[in-house]
């Protein structure tokens, strides 16, 4: 199992959960406004005044081989909107309960 | 879920309820009646005496002043006017606005019964009238008679003025210049002599025979019957044979000693239209109901009553009221239309898209139909308030909506989907969309409390703009982002045509960017010159206004063309009835050739009845004239109202007979007038004041621009008073009140008993034969009577004498004035006041006369004080928002700067125009005040903004300029061009709301340019100044610091 952690702006909220459900992934958890900034380029999501827009997160556990599908269709959305942006990380999954 | 959130979400409930607002609006449109202003409640109750027979002067002491002495004490009043003129005391009592003008009746209903027994014997009861605009007649026709006109006065009041009267809302209809039917008995007072009878026993004697009793019931057998005496005449003639007394066994007919006569009113107004003689109906409405409704049900009616006239009676309707109404109403009406038309070109040339523009546009109609569901509620009507407040909203509405799709537009450029474009973008800018929108708020809500004048005319205003502009932030927050979300596409694909319409147009805008750009580029590196050159603007700008000549004049109202004027002219006092009848009808033929534009001529003469009361409000006499004039419809003709006065006041000049005359603009309306100043002379005695009214008024003749300049106290009218001696009296067990009561009767005569026909009730009236009280021996010879039956003659117990009596004492505030009233025609108020008020110092007055200006100047200073100290508070209140919403003090100061150069533009504007400034102007000012605030606002938000992306102040104050310039322009090109049909339609009453257009556009314009260079600079500044504070702030901290560890390390040491 791995789980992977999606952090987006709050716009692609829908787009995000129609990827997952695509991929048969019910099960996530996940934040509605967060804080965030690219380490390189796109604009900060602050909500402040002079950054007003805010981000989403979802962090989702998927079976290995769902991984490289998943990060596909997001990349291919990310695609669509550069200055939005969108970024996925993957960890390993040691143990469930 | 944000309520932005939630109408993207649910597009039918949110569509569904603008829906439902639409259509409460246009239901409430539907019911709402037209009226030319909002109901004024009314403020002025007028108390009416008469006391027939009696002189100004013993009217002033009899009845005013004991009438005044108890109504001063009636609380909320303002200020107390009495008129005492012949026959009549006339008192106003002017009360506060605002208060139950019905409980301030009853009180002084009760105050009148307190004081009602001590009234001299022959006064009538006071009656009170509610004093308002109601009075003014909705319409007047005429009615032209020829064989008829004996009988006019009946068959009127049958078959018209009844009908009439039934008509809902109708108050009265009352008939002018048909004299009324009199049954005269004239008698001869030689044989009344000779038989030892007196008129006051002829009057007894005809009362106990014109009587029907009822004698009670009477029981024969199973029934019972009803015992009457049937006395009354049943014709005039029957009093012939009246036994009035007897003498050596015989009896004496009235028949003997007097002539019975079945006539017309000895005395009566005749009125005269398009120089046929006839009478005039006048029609008023009740207080509160609908002049335009009554007119058309009037109009209805009109044919059907005509055929029930007699062949030779022609009916036709000389004034409505309403006519003025409907035009002004439907010229609103365009321009309402019109500014839609403008603002919507504005967007479309601005966006260049046309769904972007449909959302935008929809947020207009949505918010001004709301608007009627306030003026349903509140049972108000559709009036020149309410109308131009939609015009005044209509460019303003469409901001908020403008501001939310620029920004949910951009989120979709960045490449959001449009449904959360709609909700983030939104979500974005509502702080700044509800914060601008309460600067406005912020301007309007305070006009709805205003008092006063100015608060019964602009409380509407100020809750229509409050509404509207609630309405449309709601739209904008709801409606927009619902209708972004489905109707704006991510790629913008244009076909050809747009594409050759919108690409010249882009580039325009694109290269007027980069010229502002770089204008702002130039002046945040010269800041000094940019902002002592517009300081030295501005004040060169105020110039004009304190120039000692200034040519920007001010004035109360602005006049209105509404093609109508009267007029009013004297001769001599004394003039015989006929001489007047042939001055007027050579005025009319006179005027009839000079002006073609007259479509109506209509004049009345003579002393009108008392029972008339329409008429006797008005000044009659037999030595007066009025003239009521309707011109063409303003299209039809090229003189305006005021040339053609202006040449009418110069041929009654040149009349030498023609004593005194005026000529009112308007019809004497009480709003939109010409303006008037008065200069009031308080004083007692008659001779001084007199004496200084005199000087007053040729001084003030030769002010320019002041004509119609008028003296209130007429002409002294000659008169015979008779002097009785008191101990003569005594000797012949008399006093004066039986001896003049005596006089009385004989020659204004004695109402002995009222002759009934057809359910109809006419006067008897007992007097002397006029041809037996037509000379000073006549009266001499006059017998009284005293308790005894003795009799003595008038000359044997006083003198005849001539003197002179001022013909009305006018009184205000209990003290004796008189007013020299002029018209401004030409001039300006405050250069016509200041000219009087120099000629009153040139004089020395005695220290118990005083002097006051009244007129329309004393409504105007109220007016002007009021509306002052309304823009201070509005300045506050619009610092207090903006400093809230940017929560800092130098920001609002910042953007303040806008403020000066409204004021230019207002003075610059006017001066290119020639307008004076007004009240209407003032609320220019004041709505200014808001407006201007705004495009300021836009523009430090978003420098803010840019600076918080880490910018440098100069680049973020030329790229926030940069990117807000289209924002600023469309919002404020939307306001201008939505204002501009009021400032340039020449409709009937646009004289109105001209001066507030031309002051909002002229203000609006400067001080966006200025705005536009004179926020980013004095920005700048500040900003500048601000970071090097902190920088000194921080050295400071900073060196102090490293001295106490240089300190540290030194002790250690």
């Amino acid at each position: 199992m791995k789980s992977i952690f999606i952090a987006f702006d709050q716009a692609y909220y829908d787009q995000v959960m129609g990827i997952l459900r695509s991929h048969n992934i019910r099960g996530f958890t996940g934040w509605d406004r967060v804080q965030g900034r690219g380490s390189n380029t796109g604009i900060p999501h602050l909500g402040t005044h002079a950054w007003p827009s805010l981000n989403s997160a979802i962090i989702t556990i998927v079976e290995k081989a769902k991984v490289k599908p998943i990060l596909k269709d997001l990349k291919a959305l990310d695609e669509t909107s550069k200055l939005m942006g969108l970024r996925a990380f993957v960890w390993d999954i040691e143990e469930m309960i | 879920m944000k309520i932005y959130e939630t109408s993207v979400r649910k597009p039918i409930t949110t569509a569904l309820i603008f829906v439902a607002v639409v259509v409460l609006g246009l239901f409430s449109l539907n019911k709402l009646p037209v009226d030319l202003l909002p109901d004024v409640e009314t403020n002025v109750i007028m108390v009416m005496t008469t006391y027939q027979g009696a002189s100004a002067a013993d009217v002033e002491t009899n009845v005013s002043r004991p009438l005044e002495n108890v109504l001063n004490t009636v609380t909320y009043l303002k200020n107390i006017w009495s008129s005492s003129r012949e026959n009549r005391s006339i008192i106003f009592l002017e009360f506060e606005y605002g208060m139950d003008i019905d409980e301030l009746t009853n009180d002084v209903r009760s105050k009148l019964d307190l004081v009602k027994s001590f009234l001299p014997d022959g006064t009538q009861d006071p009656v009170i009238f509610k004093f308002s605009t109601d009075m003014i007649p909705v319409m007047m026709i005429s009615a032209t008679a020829d064989q008829s006109l004996p009988a006019l006065y009946k068959i009127l009041e049958e078959n018209v003025a009844n009908p009439l009267a039934r008509i809902p809302g109708v108050g009265s209809v009352s008939i002018a210049g048909a004299p009324q039917r009199e049954i005269q008995v004239f008698v001869d007072p030689s044989k009344l002599e000779a038989y030892n009878l007196t008129i006051e026993g002829i009057a007894q004697k005809i009362r106990m025979e014109n009587i029907n009793t009822p004698a009670g019931i009477m029981d024969i057998g199973n029934e019972s019957y009803a015992l009457r005496v049937q006395g009354e005449f049943i014709s005039p003639v029957e009093m012939n044979n009246l036994v009035v007394g007897s003498m050596a066994n015989r009896n004496i007919y009235l028949s003997d000693v007097a002539i019975v006569k079945d006539t017309l009113e000895e005395r009566a107004q005749e009125v005269y239209t398009n120089s046929v003689q006839g009478a005039t109906i006048v029609v008023q409405k009740q207080s509160g109901s609908n002049t335009v409704k009554i007119a058309d049900a009037v109009h209805k009616m009109l044919p059907d009553l005509q055929k029930n006239l007699p062949s030779d009676i022609h009916l036709e309707t000389i004034g409505d009221t309403s006519d003025n109404i409907k035009n002004t109403i439907s010229g609103l009406v365009e321009t309402v239309m019109y500014a839609f038309v403008f603002v919507t070109l504005v967007v479309l040339f601005f966006l260049g898209r046309w769904r972007a523009t449909l959302i935008i546009i929809v947020t207009i109609p949505i918010s001004l139909v709301a608007a009627f569901i306030y003026l349903g509620f509140t049972d108000s009507s559709l009036n020149i308030i309410s109308l131009s407040s939609l015009s005044v909203a209509i460019g303003m509405v469409v901001d908020d909506a403008i501001v939310v799709l620029e920004n949910i537009t951009t989120h979709i450029e960045r490449g959001s989907r449009p449904k959360s474009a709609a909700i983030y973008g939104t979500s974005e800018v509502s702080v700044s969309v509800i914060a601008s929108t309460l600067t406005l708020i912020a301007v309007f809500f305070p006009l709805t409390m205003v008092k006063g004048m100015t608060g019964v005319m602009f409380e509407q205003l100020g809750w229509m703009v409050t509404i509207i502009m609630t309405v449309s932030m709601a739209a904008s927050l709801t409606l927009t982002p619902m209708m972004s979300s489905l109707m704006l596409r991510p790629d913008r694909k244009r076909n050809k045509f747009s594409k050759w319409l919108f690409r010249p147009i882009e580039k325009f805008l694109d290269w007027l960017d980069n010229v502002y750009a770089a204008t702002i580029n130039w002046t945040v590196r010269h800041r000094t010159i940019t902002t002592v050159s517009l300081f030295i603007f501005f004040i060169l700008t105020l110039v004009p206004v304190f120039m000692p000549e200034s040519p920007i004049g001010t004035e109360f109202m602005p006049a209105q063309d509404n093609s109508r004027i009267s007029a009013t002219v004297e001769l001599p006092i004394g003039t015989r009835v006929e001489i007047t009848r042939a001055t007027a009808e050579d005025l009319y033929a006179l005027w009839r050739e000079k002006y073609p534009e007259m479509a109506m001529i209509n004049f009345s003469l003579g002393q009108a009845s008392s029972k008339n009361v329409f008429g006797s409000m008005q000044n009659n006499g037999p030595h007066i004239i009025s003239f009521n004039i309707r011109l063409s419809d303003l299209k039809e003709r090229e003189r305006s109202l005021f040339e053609i006065s202006d040449l009418m006041r110069k041929d009654l000049e040149n009349i030498p007979t023609i004593r005194k005359s005026s000529v009112v603009v308007g019809g004497g309306h009480m709003m939109g007038g010409q303006s008037t100043i008065d200069l009031e002379i308080y004083g007692y005695d008659f001779f001084e004041t007199d004496k200084i009214a005199k000087t007053m008024s040729e001084k003030m003749a030769e002010i320019p621009g002041l004509v119609d300049i008028k003296i209130s106290r007429e002409d002294y009218q000659p008169e015979f008073r008779v002097q009785f001696d008191r101990e003569k009296l005594a000797i012949n067990g008399l006093d004066i009140a039986t001896a003049s009561n005596f006089l009385r009767n004989r020659v204004n005569g004695l109402v002995a008993s009222l002759f009934r026909e057809d359910g109809e009730e006419y006067d008897i009236r007992v007097a002397y034969a006029p041809e037996f009280r037509q000379s000073i021996e006549a009266i001499e010879n006059i017998l009284i009577y005293n308790n005894q039956g003795q009799s003595v003659r008038i000359k044997d117990v006083g003198k005849v004498v001539e003197e002179f009596s001022p013909p009305t004492i006018e009184r205000r505030n209990r003290q004796r004035l008189i007013t020299v009233s002029s018209t401004i025609s030409g001039t300006t108020m405050d250069k016509a006041v200041a000219a009087i008020n120099k000629s009153v110092d040139e004089l020395n007055l005695p220290s118990n006369i005083y002097t006051q200006i009244g007129g329309s100047y004393l409504d105007q200073q109220e007016s002007f004080a009021d509306l002052t100290t309304l823009l201070l508070l509005i300045l506050l209140l619009v610092f207090i928002v903006m400093a809230s919403q940017f929560e800092s003090l130098t920001y609002p100061f910042i953007i303040m700067f806008s403020v000066p150069f409204a004021v230019s533009g207002v003075i610059i504007a006017l001066l290119i125009t020639n307008t004076n400034f007004n009240m209407m102007s003032f609320i220019g000012v004041i709505m200014l005040a808001g407006i201007v605030v705004k495009n300021g606002i836009v523009l430090v938000d978003y420098i803010n903004l840019n600076r918080g992306r880490g910018m440098g102040i100069i680049q973020a104050v030329i790229n926030g300029g940069k990117s807000r310039l289209r924002p600023v322009l469309m919002t404020t090109i939307t306001t201008i061009l939505g204002m501009t049909p009021l400032a340039i339609s020449t409709s009937e009453g646009s004289e109105m709301w001209k001066p507030m257009a031309v002051t909002v556009i002229g203000g609006l314009t400067i001080s966006t340019i200025f705005t536009l260079v004179i926020v980013p600079t004095v920005y700048a500044s500040f900003a500048k100044n601000g970071v090097k504070r902190q920088r000194r702030k921080l050295r400071k901290q900073l060196t102090t610091k490293n001295d106490k560890l240089e300190q540290r390390t030194k002790t250690k040491e």
